[in-house]
């Protein structure tokens, strides 16, 4: 992978070196400086506040408030408290959390001290995906050398504050970066979402009050901190202040990873900073958040990558997982590629999931094959919207907003597959 | 109290609960308030996977399951109307594309929540044109229960059920999605106290108990409530009857002994009630050793004959009576009688015990130990004792639980006696030794009450009639009672009256009339 | 002994991270797969009495994690992405590639026990793609001779 974005802002301005990933590197460059100011100039409220005045949104995919997610830590709790942080980044189309944890493991770790002081956290799990190894050895490495130094530990930076940090490693399920199901597998279960209430800041990790932000989220947190809320509020719009890491990936010249503004218009990023297709096709598509949201067709590329434009299209920012599609792409192959994986990641628990995500499956191999027929693209609808809403977590509403955004924009693909009784796209990519 | 109102219906409800279980406190969850539910069970910890229980909440703008939702002041609930049915329409549309239609050679049609909720709920055709997901059947999970994986709908009852309640935790899914299967760890069956609940509680036909298995149809039972009569616990039972026999217990709900469990030694024990080994009549023990079958009448005439020639030679008192724990209340009264119109205090009972458990499985193996005690019969060893020593010359033995607990040596007491006098329904070798012996019917063929461990004082009734001639040892001691001529012994056997004169005579039964205590039972904690 | 002594040291090392036991079952599950290749049921039995669980309570959790193997599958376990991102640029074709080359198909085993190959989904690695992992590394923006280079050399 690639040591910096092909665009760099503050969050990867010297990921390119591979001495920020190590102290004295970090340190090079300010690191732990923000840090030491929220612990020894700051009270948590006024953390918590500036955090709420910059408008830092989650970056795992439901861009929640970062300052009001930590507000509703309990304050005058004797049990112990948890940060979890979220890096079991599994959402497809998605992979900048790799490469903070790669590159720039201490300004994360910045991060989570800085979010210890503010919720009065005892502890930190930081929840690696199982097959990140390297970025979760990479990661332990940066702690051990934290607590050589005196950043965690009994006095966290020559203070009073006591905090200590786990790198846990899961073993391959998606539905472990739902933040529910991500507790169960930090407990030693399978990764079942729980049901709610109660929630995670009452009843979280062994059932403590607990709060989880995504590694993204932690890293912005010593900018903020350092430079404050009118420095972070000049990046992004209004609503979305700050930057974002962009994934670009599928049919792109340049694929890889950009850090932009939100707000940036998703042709700009496919096309001026990406490349757009090479061998002069043209877009037919791009799922613009990771493949739980519904895609955009070609037609709609002028938005700007802010939740309160995307919403306007039927989709959302989600990850920041960028996946462009050329011309010769046939759509219902992707469906199928789509609702095979989450059918095949589905816990299990939800009738609505379980049953719902082969059903969808089973229908869109169908279609593909050639033997769908004209009721099958309303019972694809159908389907979808029995999954919608109703389950105890959002995957099973991610797993039929792409299926019912496929329908949307691409409905003759599937329908010249039933007239035709064949794919009619013989030059898209093999399934 | 929060005041909840259901499909305008207000309830008042205990604070800290969810919807369901504040409904089932109510005793309207599907008596009136019809929320169906497969994954929820009162007993159990809430799962809120099914997601069959959505109801629409005034103020919540998504449906929220009614199981795991807990109950506001204030709130108001609708649990009837088109979102709602479209919810569940989508639910059961989903749980059924996968599952084999095998209704026709499924053990549990005609009590199958699936197959229920799908004509209440569903809808009429099916869409999926796939082929349904294979699984493993007849899977052999243990000594009780059979395992059909393609029925399954993954509620996790059963599950839960093995963590929580025996706590032995022996099934679990495995895998997840739509791959998801309930499984044991390799070498350890399903095998526990309680197993066969599992199958009560599977709401498909994906569990089944080999022992009741294809033995009938369901709707050809009929549901009649009763007693497990295997220990002094009294878990209310339903017996399942069809021409006149007994194919199964299956526990009947009463939050007061055995919430909605019973033991699996218990729940078999029905077995005894149409058992081989019954004593099919009444008989009379020949000069030469063998029995004669005689009529009710004759065994009568013969006991009551060899009784007056030991209280003429011995007196009154030397007459005693072993009474039986399986016998019931309004028996044990009559025994009661029978020894006061003697003048005789030769009374006492053995009661077998066993292994027990915190949870159901009480030591006593009897259902009516405790009223035994309460209507005045000691230990038996003290009766034998005075028999061995002389005091008693005939005995009136109930049952042959004494066998059990004394042994061998009970025989040899017994033949030490004058008059040996048997009312029993199974055989045991106490008819060697005894001259006369009555064919009493088993619980699950009498009107009456028992009185559990804790004292709660519970109905039963017959749910089917003997073959043959047997009465109620009650029955059979007033007859004998008559014969004798004793004082008070006079008219026509009468349950109500002798239920109305053990109110009325022990305080114990103060107030319990046998026509009216309700299906829980009565509790009385004192003695 | 199912558990050797330093495995056993590791797995202790991870439960004081924890404020319940339980919390390192997975990184125990990691270490005992790394030593025997795949986690038996008598191994489960001897990491479920450490944890002081049920023996199934081990084997729900190995079989819901892709990762973790109820059955013995190789010593290299190569998997490649065969996602949205992935498959756009190519890895359903490196997959077929693979498959002639090891002489088996996508989920099962060379006769040699060498290799399991398989299908799997998003690495986080989109951008390079195709690409698969073996064991605990990545290998990114292969073609068809890079990768079978790779399978060759292992062990």
């Amino acid at each position: 992978m690639q040591k910096a974005p092909f665009i760099t802002s503050y969050l990867t301005e010297h990921t390119a070196d591979d001495a920020f990933a190590t102290l004295a590197g970090y340190r090079a460059h300010g690191g732990y400086e923000a840090a030491r100011r929220a612990l020894t100039q700051m009270s948590p409220e006024q953390v918590v506040e500036l955090l709420k005045d910059a408008g830092l949104q989650g970056r795992g995919g439901a861009g929640f408030s970062t300052g009001m997610k930590w507000s509703f830590m309990p304050k005058d709790s004797d049990k112990p408290k948890y940060l979890v942080c979220n890096a079991d980044e599994s959402e497809p189309g998605s992979f900048k959390d790799r490469l903070l944890l790669e590159r720039a493991p201490h300004q994360m770790l910045e991060g989570i001290l800085i979010g210890a002081f503010a919720t009065g956290a005892d502890k930190t799990f930081v929840y690696v995906r199982g097959e990140y190894a390297h970025p979760a050895n990479v990661l332990q490495r940066a702690l051990d050398e934290c607590y050589a130094a005196g950043i965690f530990g009994a006095n966290c930076l020559g203070t009073d504050l006591r905090h200590d940090v786990v790198v846990t490693r899961g073993a391959g399920a998606y539905i472990c970066g739902e933040e529910t199901g991500l507790l169960e597998s930090l407990e030693g279960k399978k990764g079942q979402p729980r049901k709610k209430p109660p929630f995670p800041a009452q009843f979280g990790a062994f059932g403590m009050p607990t709060t989880v932000n995504n590694v993204e989220t932690f890293s912005h947190v010593p900018h903020v901190v350092a430079k404050g809320a009118d420095w972070f509020r000049g990046f992004g719009t209004e609503k979305s202040p700050g930057t974002t890491i962009f994934g670009v990936s599928g049919h792109v010249k340049r694929p890889g990873l950009y850090e932009l503004p939100l707000g940036t218009r998703l042709d700009e990023i496919v096309f001026e900073h990406a490349g757009g297709p090479p061998d002069g096709r043209k877009v037919k598509g791009v799922i613009p958040g990771g493949m739980s949201m519904p895609i955009l067709p070609a037609s709609q590329l002028d938005v700007p990558m802010a939740n309160e434009f995307l919403r306007e299209r039927k989709t959302m920012l989600g990850t920041g997982g960028v996946m462009v599609m050329h011309d010769a792409t046939c759509m219902v192959r992707v469906g199928c590629i789509i609702t095979y994986f989450f059918r095949d990641e589905s816990c299990g628990q939800c009738t609505q999931c379980r049953e719902g995500t082969g059903w969808l499956h089973k229908i869109m191999q169908r279609i593909e094959r050639g033997a769908g027929s004209p009721a099958d693209l309303d019972l694809l609808l159908d389907v979808a919207s029995k999954m919608e809403g109703q389950t105890i977590c959002a995957f099973a509403d991610a797993a039929a907003w792409p299926v019912q955004g496929l329908l949307r924009h691409f409905r003759e693909d599937f329908e010249e597959h039933v007239k035709q009784g064949k794919c009619p796209f013989p030059e898209s990519f093999e399934l | 109290m929060p005041k909840i109102t259901v499909d305008g219906a207000s309830y008042e409800v205990a604070e800290g609960r969810t919807i369901l279980q504040a409904l089932d406190d109510q005793g309207v969850l599907m008596n009136g308030v019809d929320i169906p539910h497969y994954c929820w069970h009162p007993k159990l910890s809430i799962d809120g996977s099914c997601r069959l229980c959505q109801v629409e909440i005034e103020g919540i703008p998504k449906l929220q399951i009614a199981c795991n939702t807990p109950v506001r002041d204030g709130m108001v609930i609708h649990t009837r109307n088109e979102r709602v049915e479209k919810a569940r329409e989508g639910v059961m549309e989903l749980l059924l594309i996968n599952h084999p239609l095998d209704c026709p050679i499924c053990d549990k049609a005609g009590e199958c929540k699936l197959q229920d909720y799908a004509f209440e709920y569903g809808v009429p055709h099916a869409r999926t044109r796939e082929p349904r997901r294979a699984g493993k059947k007849r899977v052999d999970l243990g000594p009780t229960i059979v395992f059909d994986q393609e029925r399954c709908i993954l509620c996790r009852r059963c599950v839960r059920f093995c963590r929580e309640v025996p706590g032995t935790g022996e099934l679990s899914v495995f895998s997840r999605g739509d791959q998801s299967v309930i499984e044991t760890f390799p070498g350890e069956p399903l095998d526990n106290d309680y197993s066969m609940n599992v199958a009560d509680i599977c709401p498909v036909g994906a569990l089944t108990t080999k022992d009741f298995r294809f033995k009938i149809r369901v709707w050809f039972l009929e549901d009649v409530p009763g007693i497990c009569t295997g220990c002094a616990k009294g878990c209310n039972v339903h017996l399942g009857v069809a021409n006149n026999r007994v194919y199964r217990y299956v526990p009947r709900r009463n939050d007061a002994v055995n919430g909605t469990w019973i033991c699996d030694e218990g729940r078999l024990s029905y077995a005894r009630i149409g058992a081989d080994d019954r004593i099919a009549g009444h008989e009379v023990r020949q000069p030469d050793g063998r029995a004669l079958p005689v009529s009710i009448d004759v065994a009568l005439e013969e006991a009551a004959e060899r009784l007056r020639g030991v209280i003429d030679r011995k007196g009154a008192g030397a007459v005693g009576i072993l009474a039986s724990p399986h016998a019931t209340n309004e028996d044990l009264f009559v025994a009661r009688r029978l020894l006061e119109a003697l003048g005789s205090s030769q009374a006492g009972v053995a009661v077998r015990t066993g292994r027990s458990d915190a949870l159901l499985i009480q030591p006593e193996k009897a259902a009516n130990a405790e009223g035994c005690r309460r209507l005045g019969f000691g230990p038996a060893e003290a009766l034998l004792e005075r028999a061995r020593g002389g005091a008693v010359a005939a005995l009136l033995v109930l049952g042959h639980d004494a066998l059990a607990t004394q042994g061998p040596e009970l025989l040899e007491t017994l033949r030490g006696l004058d008059v040996v006098l048997l009312a029993d329904s199974h055989r045991s070798e106490l008819e060697r030794v005894a001259q006369v012996v009555f064919a009493t019917r088993v619980v699950a063929e009498k009107h009456g009450t028992l009185t559990n461990h804790a004292g709660r004082v519970q109905r039963v009734v017959p749910a089917v009639e003997p073959s043959f001639d047997a009465h109620a040892e009650g029955e059979i001691m007033w007859r004998l009672g008559r014969a004798l001529g004793l004082p008070g012994f006079d008219g026509a056997w009468d349950l109500q009256a002798v239920s109305k004169a053990l109110a009325e005579t022990v305080p114990a039964f103060a107030g319990i009339d046998l026509a009216s205590v309700p299906p829980d039972g009565v509790p009385r904690a004192d003695r | 002994m199912v558990i050797s002594d330093a495995v056993r040291s590791a797995i202790d090392a991870e439960i004081a991270k924890y404020p319940e036991k339980r919390g390192a079952l997975l990184a125990a599950l990691h270490l005992v797969q790394r030593e025997h290749g795949w986690i038996a049921p008598e191994t489960a039995k001897a990491i479920a009495e450490i944890f002081e669980i049920r023996a199934i309570e081990v084997m729900e959790v190995v079989t819901f994690y892709n990762m973790f193997l109820d059955r013995p599958q190789g010593r290299h376990q190569v998997r490649v992405c065969t996602n949205l991102p992935c498959s756009l640029r190519g890895a359903r074709e490196l997959v077929h590639t693979l498959e002639q080359h090891l002489g088996v198909e996508a989920g099962e085993t060379t006769p040699d026990g060498r290799i399991h190959l398989g299908h799997e989904e998003c690495l986080g690695a989109c951008a390079w793609a195709p690409m698969m992992r073996i064991d605990d590394t990545y290998y990114e923006n292969l073609d068809a001779e890079q990768a079978k280079k790779i399978l060759d050399s292992l062990k």
